[in-house]
């Protein structure tokens, strides 16, 4: 599996360390690093598993490492009849993994205990190990050395069971045919052998340079038509040091055929290859090949015979560094492994150093034929000995997420113009007074520029700036006006702020009104002012529920809490506020564009304190963004005890439901009829 | 193919591991704890289960080391038996029968062939320790009815017992008394606390007790968090010194080997050693995570280990660190979120510890991570009323995860947050997107993303008991300074202030089912606009699901009353009903198939069932006794191939279900030979470590004794030439361990044919010998001494003994034999 690789001294030493995925479920990845430690990490959760230093980790580091056949447990036992449940599952647990070392003693190392389990030394070879195989079923370790030997252990007694010389130069690699009855070795040359009689069967021509990878590709003939003695018509990849073609051989019943059948090409020296094994002869044999230079090529391809061109990768993935800002370039990230897994459809990498390797489950998409990942390994580095312990991740929880609490827009579905069904309804409801009223406005606004000079006079008040600020968006201007604290003041800028703009302002407050706290308690000065001043020009407004949406929804969510309370407390406000509006514009000298609007109100003067009340049960809606402010008054807090107190007496009954029934016409705003239906 | 045998319920995982004190092995390299009917056996350094002892048939309820033969494990279950394994095979040797309920087992190097259990006596709350003795015996089985009675009226923990000095004597605390029974004296002394009435001293009730190793010393732990050491001078007179830091109930107390040191354990999930048994003295280990619940101590002394409610054992160095932990399925607290399986790991989701999701590996039965979502100091402490994680959902692939959280001290005063998760490629993990401050007024009843694969915008549901549905969707939050994306509310639905009780989004994605309450609402996910209504009056919808892929024109929803209604979303009416009272409701993502578990009761049901089809593809009854929680359909990696009809379900994904105390099961079709028939397969690879310099130092001196054994290796040691001749000791050794007499009754027989071989031998010589043969099975070279004990025990006593056992011919030859030799040379000694 692995290709081996400590002693950096060979130049014909492969390149990349052992490591090797376990086998079948792929939960562990075994890594041999060239300080002498073998690591093993869990895939699933990238987490150390365990790290074991041999003793003589620095003399003999380890040149190759192989993982034994899964061991099943037997975890289940029969269900009965008293307690249904009974089983235990936990299957497929591999335990064994061998280690092959540069003195050539090859280690047993148990990663269910955690420690040696025996060591394979007397006997076997006297040189660097180059390459270990568990045989499928029979208990057997196959190793092959520099010293030229091949050797058979028994597992069970940790004895050589027999020991051939395999080449004339050191056997680098080894492979067990899939029926278990072959084995084939490689130096240079590959031969393959019958493992009974330990008698050469076929030779095929090899590589140039040391073979470091050996594979079979099939496990059944692709002619099934011929019986099938167990390895004539299959395939077998071979990679080797230096080389950047992959050989395909096949097994033929003739002996004269020696040359490769195929061969893919890859970019670099391969150093850890994977393939999934094609049980028929329509699905293609899928290969993932690491190389030196980090990059992963994968291959797909139905062996069927020969191929002259070498073949190049369906896909490559590549893995980099996000490159910050414009000064660091993206660096790329070496893969060390890369391993299918059982569905044949992901891929699992990886990558990063092999001191803190990243195991990384990507699903392959054959489309693309170039992969690159961008993956930011920087946090990586420390070593994580608390987490490894408790096992508890902490998901990044940074300044930057964003942030919705009630009454923030997107807390609430903002409130869109109503369709078209309702809009009539509304149109009907305010008909009359919209057509006149666009008169009045452009009207008013005509007076208001007219009479601007006049009230410039006057110092205690600044429309004219915060209607400058509002047009202009300046937020210093802004500032210097809606962050006054006096009461008079505020009074009379809006009383005196011309109409087309008190949309604007009550936008910006509405803004305002969302930031912090301690701003807001100045705004809801502002915004009372505005709506008792105003109250009348906003109904008007065919437009105005869309307009003011997210303000009603801010001031619904922050006064939920008292809402009975500020319902009441916000119509009394209304109430007497107006009746003394009305009393004050009477006696005072209003404003120049108010003369038109005094006339309006001295005609329906006499009924006064009526119209108050069904302009009220009207203006529900503006009460009640009237209410959240009032709630936030302190001054006004004892008014409100006193208002309690006097409905108590009064009845509560009574009231509150006469109450709900004006609520309930206000919440019945155009929004939420809309919902409805 | 696999071979299709019948379904049965199997036991997946998450099984108890904190029921009782885990027990070290002699080496600490070995942890035991039980679980279930089972005993587990763990590596300390890998926290993997090495072992699973299982042969009881009820709830295992003590474990101990035999104190005789430390390679041996003694269990007691409920089921009257006390077992014998070899733990490092995983064999059961021997069975004793004592026939009544054990409650607890302990067992004593002073008392050899007896062990103590708790027994219940005819009143259901009386319950006694008595000792039983443990026949010798060859066979498998043994009838243990010698029950000698030690002590009344004790509690049924097995905290409440500890044996003191040796095994002089033994302390039983029950509420305010503590008794302490002298075997010698065979009287029993009992304490009472003189404050116990007094109101200042309430609580100080007895919870647990700890014996000095050595001295005349017990530890009790109390009810106020108090330790008291108790001295004597004498039956009657003694001192108690106490020992305050915990503020809450102490949990378990545990001296260390060498008795020099105290540990003590309770809710505030912090180890407390206290050193030289002083108040000042005292180390600390906190933030161990969940409440302790038992404490104990390797014989070697290296390690102490602590087990956790939340179902985790802890295995900490002698300095205080821990070095491992062995973690089950977490299963402290109610799960609220349900399973749920990540698309990315494939892992199984749900609560974890508090105020975390855990993510659990079915494939390895293993915790993988817990991923902290509340992210604060979790305070443990009765009666708080603490943030808990009441709904997750996993959508698009697994880029998103929302979580909801609520805290809810009284009635009005509801505290709600949801987050959305976002998973990083780079950094491979979860970023937080966006949080959302009470995104409904009341309990979020559902959660759920649309995870149709065209989607072009992800989009969230969540249902409230306020009477409201919202739908989140992700926007661009983009601006000048750094691009952006957050999520924002895009509409909220209600349906005449009903609550809403469940949503889930058609498989495509185009149409979004809401009930409310009894009422089931289809939306437009274009323009959510109500499509219509489905009322059966059958009682609240309870679940509610769209059938997939051909079955995808129709919608189930299981209601309170029990009841099991199929709508055609085409023609919009009731396709058929069923009377049902379904407790789960979990649709195939793979395939058209909904499993239903019906709750009744006698137990649960499993109906598994497509929309379209009015007969069910497969009934089991009876798959649980308890009430099931919570089910899910896990893809399966490699799909099976059922031909079968009846198994076709599984084919293509495994249902797991959760029952009421939590533990995970599954269906499985494969015979249980068929699963024990590969350990017969399994690599046997014996040990065979190479001689270490120390071993030659110990080799060495052997070789003084004997002139004729090899120099250099074990291998050679082990041909002696002389040992392998003699038939008796081949057979011993070559016998597989579970099939042999006890030791005890071998070593006679075993001394015997050593005799025999050589006359001038002298017996010094003869366990030395044996010793070597030890060795060669890598044992501690501290059995010597054990070993020379007991051969002149048994040969002294062994005469007189009545052989009562069957024994095999070769046996009884080499016993006749045994009469015949002259002992006179014992006499000599």
């Amino acid at each position: 599996m692995a290709a081996g690789g400590g002693g950096s001294c060979d130049p014909l030493a492969p390149a990349g360390v052992p490591c090797a995925f376990s086998p079948h479920s792929q939960a562990y990845f075994a890594l041999a690093s060239t300080d002498g430690h073998l690591r093993v990490w869990e895939t699933a959760n990238n987490r150390l598993h365990q790290e074991y230093v041999p003793s003589a980790h620095l003399s003999g580091t380890c040149t190759c490492l192989a993982w034994a056949p899964a061991r099943l447990q037997a975890k289940e036992s029969p269900q009965r009849k008293k307690r249904k449940s009974e089983a235990v599952g936990m299957s497929n647990q591999t335990d064994l993994l061998a280690l092959g070392t540069a003195v050539g003693s090859i280690l047993l190392y148990s990663t269910v205990k955690g420690e040696l389990h025996s060591k394979l030394i007397s006997g076997g070879h006297d040189n660097r190990v180059n390459c270990i195989q568990w045989h499928q079923d029979s208990g057997c370790l196959y190793s092959c050395s520099d010293d030229k030997h091949i050797v058979e252990w028994n597992v069970q007694t940790c004895k050589v069971k027999c020991k051939w010389k395999g080449d004339n130069s050191s056997v680098s690699s080894l492979c067990i045919s899939p029926d278990g009855k072959m084995l084939l070795s490689a130096g240079r040359t590959i031969k393959l052998w019958v493992l009974e009689t330990k008698e050469v069967y076929r030779h095929f021509t090899g590589h140039a340079t040391p073979v470091s990878s050996l594979m079979f590709t099939t496990i059944r003939p692709p002619n099934e038509s011929q019986p099938f003695d167990g390895i004539t018509g299959l395939y077998f990849l071979s990679g080797a040091v230096h080389d950047r073609l992959l050989n395909v051989w096949q097994v033929r019943s003739e002996n004269k055929e020696k040359s490769a059948v195929m061969s893919f090409t890859v970019t670099d020296e391969p150093v850890y290859i994977d393939l999934t094994l094609s049980e028929n002869k329509e699905e293609p044999v899928k290969l993932a090949v690491v190389c030196r230079d980090g990059q992963v090529h994968l291959f797909e391809h139905i062996l069927n015979g020969y191929c002259k061109k070498p073949l190049t990768s369906n896909c490559t993935i590549q893995i980099a560094t996000p490159g910050k800002g414009k000064k660091s370039t993206p660096k790329p990230i070496p893969i060390l492994a890369a391993g299918f897994c059982s569905d044949k459809m992901s891929l699992l990498l990886v990558y990063g150093s092999w001191f803190q390797p990243t195991i990384e489950r990507v699903a392959l998409n054959s489309r693309e034929p170039h992969m690159c990942l961008v993956r930011d390994i920087s946090n990586c580095w420390a070593p994580k000995v608390e987490t490894a312990i408790t096992k508890v991740r902490t998901p990044v929880m940074n300044s930057e997420a964003k942030v919705l609490v009630p009454g923030i827009p997107g807390h609430h579905a903002a409130i869109k113009p109503a369709p078209p069904q309702t809009e009539q309804v509304e149109s009907k409801r305010k008909s009359g007074g919209n057509e006149v009223s666009i008169e009045e406005r452009l009207g008013a606004m005509d007076i208001d520029t007219h009479k601007k000079g006049k009230e410039d006079l006057q110092t205690n008040s600044f429309p004219v700036l915060l209607t400058q600020g509002l047009e202009s968006n300046d937020f210093e201007m802004l500032n210097k006006v809606l962050q006054t604290r006096n009461v008079n003041l505020i009074k009379k800028t809006v009383l005196r702020m011309p109409l087309h703009t008190i949309i604007p302002l009550l936008q910006e407050l509405t803004k305002r009104l969302q930031g912090h706290p301690n701003s807001a308690v100045l705004m809801v000065q502002w915004l009372k002012c505005v709506l008792t001043v105003h109250a009348s020009y906003l109904s008007t407004l065919p437009d105005l529920v869309p307009q003011l949406g997210t303000l009603y929804q801010l001031m619904e969510s922050r006064v939920k809490t008292f809402q009975k309370l500020s319902h009441l407390h916000g119509k009394l406000i209304l109430l007497i506020t107006q009746v003394t509006a009305s009393e004050k514009t009477k006696g005072a000298t209003s404003p120049g564009q108010k003369a038109k609007l005094v006339y309006e109100e001295e005609s329906s003067e006499e009924e006064s304190d009526d119209e108050i009340a069904d302009k009220d049960s009207e203006d529900n809606w503006d009460e009640d963004e009237e209410e959240s402010e009032s709630e936030k008054d302190e001054d006004v807090e004892e008014e409100d005890e006193d208002a309690e107190g006097k409905d108590e007496e009064n009845g509560e009954d009574r009231d509150t439901a006469s109450e709900k029934e004006l609520n309930g016409d206000s919440d019945l705003d155009p929004e939420n009829e809309s919902e409805e239906e | 193919m696999v071979e299709e045998e019948n379904i049965r319920v199997v036991r997946c995982g998450g099984s108890e591991l904190n029921f009782r004190r885990a027990v070290f092995s002699a080496d600490s390299k070995y942890i035991f704890c039980v679980s279930g009917d089972f005993v587990k056996v763990y590596s300390t350094v890998t926290e993997e289960c090495v072992h699973i002892l299982h042969g009881h048939r009820n709830l295992v309820t003590g474990i101990q080391l035999n104190p005789n033969n430390h390679l041996q494990l003694y269990s007691c279950s409920l089921d009257g038996t006390i077992k014998l394994w070899d733990y490092i095979d995983g064999i059961l040797i021997k069975t004793f029968i004592v026939g009544c309920k054990l409650h607890a087992l302990f067992t004593l190097a002073q008392a050899e062939d007896s062990v103590f259990v708790i027994v219940n006596k005819e009143k259901p709350d009386i319950f006694q320790l008595v000792s039983v003795k443990l026949p010798k015996s060859s066979s498998q089985e043994v009838e243990a009815k010698e029950l000698s009675f030690v002590l009344d009226y004790i509690n049924q923990s097995p905290k409440c017992i500890a044996f003191g000095n040796e095994g002089v004597y033994v302390a039983a605390v029950r509420e305010f008394y503590l008794s302490v029974y002298f075997f010698k004296k065979k009287t029993t002394s009992r304490f009472t606390l003189s404050s116990s009435r007094n109101k200042k001293h309430a609580k100080n009730n007895f919870t647990c007790v700890a014996c000095h190793p050595t001295e005349d010393c017990i530890a009790s732990g109390h009810m106020d968090g108090k330790i008291r050491l108790w001295n004597f001078y004498d039956d009657k007179k003694y001192t108690y010194t106490c020992l305050h830091w915990h503020h809450d109930m102490v949990m378990d107390l545990a001296f260390s080997v060498t008795g020099t040191s105290l540990l003590s354990g309770g809710r505030e999930s912090v180890l407390v050693e206290w050193r030289d048994a002083t108040e000042k003295n005292k180390e600390f280990l906190p933030r161990l995570g969940a409440t302790i619940e038992h404490i104990s101590v390797s014989p070697a002394g290296d390690l102490f280990c602590t087990s956790h409610s939340d179902n985790k054992i802890i295995i900490i160095h002698r300095n205080l660190e821990a070095s491992a932990v062995i973690q089950g399925l977490v299963k402290d607290r109610s799960i609220f979120t349900g399973l749920m399986i990540d698309p990315r790991t494939k892992a199984l989701v749900l609560n974890g510890k508090p105020g975390h999701l855990q993510f659990y590996s079915l494939q390895s039965d293993k915790q993988l991570y817990n991923l902290d979502i509340i992210q604060q100091e979790y305070i443990n402490d009765y009666g708080l009323i603490q943030i808990e994680l009441t709904k997750a959902a996993f959508g698009c692939f697994g880029n998103w995860l929302a979580t909801v959280e609520q805290r809810q001290e009284k009635e009005t005063e509801l505290e709600l947050q949801m987050k959305l998760w976002m998973y990083n490629k780079k950094t491979q993990g979860f970023i937080l997107n966006t949080k959302i401050n009470m995104p409904h007024e009341d309990c979020i009843t559902a959660l759920c993303f649309c995870n149709a694969e065209k989607s072009e915008q992800p989009t969230l549901v969540t249902a409230s008991k306020d009477g409201y549905f919202k739908v989140w969707i992700l926007t661009d939050d983009s601006d000048i300074y750094k691009k952006a994306v957050g999520w924002t509310c895009d509409f909220v639905g209600s349906y005449h202030k009903y609550q809403a009780t469940n949503c889930c989004f058609s498989e495509d994605g185009s149409l979004l089912a809401v009930s409310f309450e009894e009422i089931v609402t289809i939306w437009d996910s274009v323009t959510w606009e109500l499509k219509c209504t489905f009322c059966q009056r059958a009682g609240k919808i309870r679940h509610l699901c769209f059938g997939r892929l051909t079955c995808s024109k129709y919608l189930l929803g299981a209601t309170e009353n029990g009841i099991l209604c199929c709508w055609n979303l085409l023609s919009c009416a009731l396709e058929w009903n069923a009377k049902l009272n379904v407790r789960v409701m979990e649709p195939d993502p793979n395939s058209e198939n909904i499993a239903a578990i019906s709750q009744s009761s006698v137990g649960s049901d499993l109906f598994v069932f497509k929309p379209s089809e009015p007969r069910p593809l497969y009934i089991q009854k009876g798959i649980s006794r308890e009430k099931v929680q919570w089910g899910v359909f896990v893809p399966r990696d490699v799909p099976e191939s059922f031909t079968s009809e009846a198994y076709q379900w599984l084919n293509r994904s495994q249902f797991y279900f959760l029952t009421k105390s939590q533990s995970l099961l599954t269906f499985s079709t494969k015979s249980p030979e068929e699963k024990l028939t590969p350990t017969s397969k399994q690599l046997l690879a014996e040990e065979s470590l190479p001689t270490t310099p120390f071993y030659f130092i110990l080799g060495k001196h052997r070789q003084q004794q004997d002139e004729k054994l090899n120099e250099t290796l074990e291998n050679e040691l082990v041909q002696l030439p002389l040992t392998e001749n003699i038939p008796a000791i081949s057979e011993l050794l070559h016998t597989p361990a579970h099939v042999l007499p006890s030791a005890a009754f071998l070593c006679s027989m075993f001394v015997n044919s050593l005799l025999l071989s050589k006359e001038t031998k002298s017996a010094k010589e003869i366990p030395e010998d044996v010793d070597m043969e030890e060795e060669k099975e890598s044992e501690d070279s501290d059995e010597e001494n054990d070993f020379t004990e007991k051969v002149q025990d048994t040969s002294n006593t062994g005469l007189g003994e009545d052989i009562i056992h069957q024994l095999s011919k070769s046996e009884e030859k080499e016993l006749r034999k045994f009469r015949k030799i002259d002992y006179s040379w014992i006499a000599a000694l």
